[in-house]
């Protein structure tokens, strides 16, 4: 098992560097001078181009590139046009905050959606069944910043239970919380059920129930550690919608996190700040991925011996 | 009634099980009579889809519902009757009094619990044991079956489908059940792994004195090991008789077709005589004698007559109208057709 | 060669039978048709220089009327002509960026079934590397770099779901490929470009239908984000992420802002979603019990 992760982990550089060469080549698409967007428009030629040759614009973009990847391997990610600071300590400051929203997000998609997938699984065609598909349909369908718009509406300004915005306290993450998570809790969902269907029909759930297992254990022994294989892949998926819908839903409540950092930096065409936004989440993205893969060889023993 | 007077280890009658569904209501088993003696052997034989798997499913009460539902008839076992027990009281019968052995051995372990822990569970339901006694008895068990009792950390996708064959037998047996439901064990498996296992249920089935029902549609299965026979067509009994009435004394046409299927060594020029047609459509069965559009002796009276079962001697029933007084069936030759 | 052309026909021919029998998805596909029509007929129902984009400041922030139906918005133009405008433009969206992701993915995808080996490996890492920054981050960034406008949003949703086809054309191919009709087709001399868009293909087409209703509704949910963000299609011109960017200044007082387009949203990608489920259910009838 040790081995298996030590290869995943290694395994993880390429993808690094893969990535990180993917948005650094989409970023130096970008029309326009940089240094122009820096010094304002009625700059001299000369301080322009002086700026550009300092900050090494004019050289070909695979240099450019290696000079940067040779930064990020000493953790710098270049320095913010717009601050003039470093990248890696603007998105490092940010990122508790970002993270926070993320990890809570997830555990309250998780926490609800695993048992009421589960009951309306075993409850088929049941009222509490219809009753839970219409709702993780509709969570499906809602784009999670217009639930969060809802939500202000009727818990901030008219109950005014929750704060609108801001990050001060555990009642600023109720509402970004269950904006961020609503969607990935309906996903699930909709995955435990159908999953849950899948397993219960198999030919080891009746020899389970022939030994003489009651119905409880059938489920929660019996099928749910079969079941939660193809949960676990999608909520390694999901996470990676939740890290997109947290620039989202931090848009609507103003979350100081990496999110309103990186619509900010993008608006201001501040390359290495988006640059670093985006990798750093894909970096992320890629360590949830590879704990989903190790969590998968614990459940699923015909995945562990393959890797042994 | 005392336990050791019941002369039965199971004992149905008229039993009746359908299946509704969007197509319309499948009689998937439609009246029928079985009884096993203690320590014996029933096979029960048929196509697919004539109601087998479903009647051992019933003995569980485990036919599947919705869409199933047992709508008639007595399923006794020693003495007792199994519909009159709550479901709570069906689950402490189930793998200790009677126990099933499914057709494919290859989907019906838990892929993500190890083979000990699957044998172990059946133990500690049924037993006052601790987990690590149940361990213990699941690894004997184990060998028993013939296979060595450190391989009970493994998981089923490490064992071949012999091997995991061996592993439901050992599951099947450890409670030491009143009754064995074996449905079509084999059919899975390499023929010489077959003869193997075959083997071993009747060797173990003889020690503990088990009961066994044989589901199969393999007549040689069935002159190995059965010492009753229940021939099953459309979810009826059309004929039933010891081994030796079966197969010395075919009665019903269908049962003769079974054996006109199979090659004959003694004479290879004969040639093979299939049953002509397919299985009727459980939701819409043929009136009178379901047989009748494949049988070759049809007249018109099979159309709309159902035959009643007909007692040729002490074992020998066969339901057929050739054998009821003035219905001008006959039998024999090659059929009017 | 007749046979199996009838044989295809009345698959699909089932394949209907039993969609139509699935009451969800006929619900979603009634929407979807009635969304089509709006789109199609937008500038019969409301006019486009007078109701759409002119500011009527007299009439700003209207609650719903018998006139505006939908209530007025922050510059007095009518909610309900601009949502049906706005259908047009997601409509438009989803479906050249899917038209984009298919067309690219689908390619790849099949290269790297068909060919295996070297191709295979090179083409799938590539998307490996996509599919490791999250697609609206990705469609973010591709954004960023080329600038707002619609053409570029298509361009990057389009671009950020290009993996997904790959993926599943490759795992269409490749359980297809080896099947005896494909290597008899070869066999008789067929070329292997041929042999794909003839052969292949139309047989893998069941997942593809599915994927395409599913993601031409996380289409339609992405351009609306990046509009929702700013970075998306730009005032004036309608879309309802960007009708609900600009009503969020109003959520005190002027609820249907940002009500209406919302449930515009929602109801959209409840419909694609319903048909997609419905058509998933139809072609894999294994699934249907």
């Amino acid at each position: 098992m040790h081995k298996y992760v030590i290869k995943r982990l290694i395994m993880l550089i390429p993808v690094v560097i893969g990535v990180s060469f993917l948005v650094f080549f989409i970023m130096s698409l970008a029309p326009g001078d940089t240094a122009r967007t820096i010094l304002g428009e009625d700059a001299p030629i000369e301080a322009i181009e002086a700026l550009n040759e300092e900050l090494g614009l004019n050289d070909p973009v695979l240099i450019r590139y290696g000079r940067y990847m040779m930064g990020l391997a000493h953790g710098d990610l270049g320095t913010s046009y717009k601050s003039g600071r470093s990248v890696f300590t603007e998105v490092m400051s940010r990122f508790p905050d970002t993270l926070k929203l993320a990890f809570w997000g997830m555990v309250f998609a998780v926490v609800l959606s695993i048992p009421i997938g589960i009951i309306s699984a075993t409850k088929q065609y049941s009222l509490i069944d219809s009753v839970s598909m219409v709702f993780a349909l509709l969570g499906v369908a809602t784009p999670n910043f217009w639930l969060g718009l809802m939500l202000i509406i009727g818990f901030s300004l008219h109950l005014r239970w929750f704060p609108s915005g801001g990050s001060e306290g555990w009642k600023a993450l109720v509402l970004p919380v269950i904006t961020l998570g609503t969607g990935c809790m309906a996903n699930i969902t909709r995955t435990t059920r159908s999953s849950m269907l899948e397993v219960i029909r198999q030919d080891y759930i009746r020899t389970a129930k022939a030994k003489g297992v009651n119905s409880r254990n059938v489920i929660y022994k019996h099928a749910l550690k079969n079941a939660l294989i193809p949960v676990v892949t999608v909520i390694g998926l999901q996470f990676g919608s939740l890290l997109g819908g947290a620039v989202l839903t931090e848009a609507v409540f103003s979350w100081p996190g990496v999110g309103t950092f990186l619509v900010n930096s993008i608006k201001a065409k501040d390359t290495p700040a988006v640059l670093g936004c985006v990798i750093i989440f894909s970096i992320c993205f890629s360590i949830v991925n590879l704990c989903v893969d190790i969590l998968y060889a614990y459940i699923d023993p015909r995945i562990k011996s393959k890797y042994k | 009634m005392a336990e050791n007077d019941v002369k039965y280890t199971l004992d149905i009658k008229d039993l009746e099980v359908q299946f509704k569904t969007v197509d319309g209501v499948v009689r998937a088993v439609n009246g029928i009579d079985l009884s096993i003696e203690k320590g014996k052997t029933l096979g029960l034989v048929g196509e697919t889809g004539a109601g087998k798997t479903t009647t051992a499913l019933s003995i569980l009460r485990l036919v599947p519902d919705p869409p199933g539902e047992i709508t008639g008839g007595t399923i006794t076992l020693e003495g007792k009757d199994l519909f009159a027990f709550s479901e709570k009281e069906m689950e402490t019968i189930r793998g200790s009094q009677v126990s099933m052995i499914f057709q494919d051995p290859m989907t019906s372990l838990n892929p993500v619990m190890t083979v000990g822990d699957q044998i172990a569970e059946v133990i500690q339901l049924h037993e006052k044991i601790d987990q690590k006694g149940a361990l213990e008895k699941a690894k004997a068990m184990l060998e028993m079956v013939g296979i060595p009792g450190n391989r009970s950390t493994e998981y089923p996708h490490q064992f071949s489908g012999g091997m995991k064959q061996r592993v439901i037998i050992a599951m099947a047996l450890v409670c030491n059940p009143h009754l064995l439901i074996a449905d079509e064990p084999t059919t899975a498996l390499d023929v010489t792994i077959q003869a193997q296992v075959l083997d071993l249920m009747q060797k173990l089935r003889e020690k503990y004195g088990t009961s066994m029902l044989m589901i199969t549609h393999d007549l040689g299965i069935v002159a190995e090991v059965c010492d009753d026979v229940s021939i099953m067509y459309a979810g009826r009994i059309v004929e039933h008789g010891t081994l030796e009435d079966i197969f010395e004394s075919t009665s019903h046409p269908y049962t003769e077709g079974l054996f006109g299927s199979l090659p004959n060594i003694e004479n290879r020029q004969e040639q093979l005589k299939p049953i002509p047609g397919l299985m009727p459509d459980p939701t819409d069965l043929p009136s009178g004698c379901t047989f009748h559009p494949r049988c070759k002796y049809c007249k018109d009276i099979c159309k709309s007559r159902v035959p009643a079962v007909t007692r040729l001697s002490d074992t020998h029933l066969v339901a057929c109208l050739a054998y009821e007084e003035g219905t001008g069936v006959t039998l024999g030759g090659d059929g009017n057709e | 060669m007749e046979n199996k052309k009838a044989k295809k026909r009345s698959m699909a021919m089932e394949v209907c039978q039993r969609l139509a029998k699935n009451k969800m998805a006929m619900l979603g596909l009634a929407i979807l048709i009635v969304l089509v029509l709006c789109a199609v007929f937008a500038d019969v129902i409301a006019d486009y220089e007078t109701k759409v984009v002119a500011q009527n400041i007299a009439n700003r922030l209207k609650g719903p009327s018998a006139e505006h139906w939908f209530g007025t918005d922050e510059f007095g133009r009518d909610i309900f002509a601009r949502i049906i405008h706005g259908s047009r433009v997601s409509l438009v969206v989803g479906l050249i960026s899917v038209s984009v992701s298919l067309i690219a993915g689908g390619c790849l995808g099949a290269f790297a079934g068909f060919y295996g080996g070297k191709i295979d490996n090179v083409i799938m890492r590539v998307m490996d590397i996509f599919l490791a920054v999250p697609s609206t981050l990705l469609a973010m960034t591709i954004v960023a770099a080329l600038g707002s406008s619609l053409i570029n949003v298509m361009l990057a949703i389009g671009i950020s779901g290009i993996p997904n086809y790959a993926r599943i054309v490759r795992a269409a191919v490749m359980s297809v490929k080896d099947q005896e009709f494909v290597e008899s087709s070869r066999a008789i001399g067929a070329s292997s470009m041929t042999t794909i868009f003839r052969e292949i293909i139309p047989n893998c087409m069941a997942p593809i239908i599915v994927q395409v209703t599913l993601s031409v509704a996380s289409a339609i949910l992405s351009t609306a984000s990046l509009s929702f963000i700013g970075l998306g299609v730009q005032p004036p011109d309608p879309e309802w992420g960007a009708m609900l960017s600009g009503g969020r200044n109003f959520l005190r007082d002027a609820v249907h802002l940002t009500l209406f387009p919302g449930l515009a949203i929602v109801i959209t990608i409840l419909a694609l979603n319903l048909l997609g489920d419905g058509l998933r259910d139809a072609l894999d009838p294994r699934l249907k019990q």
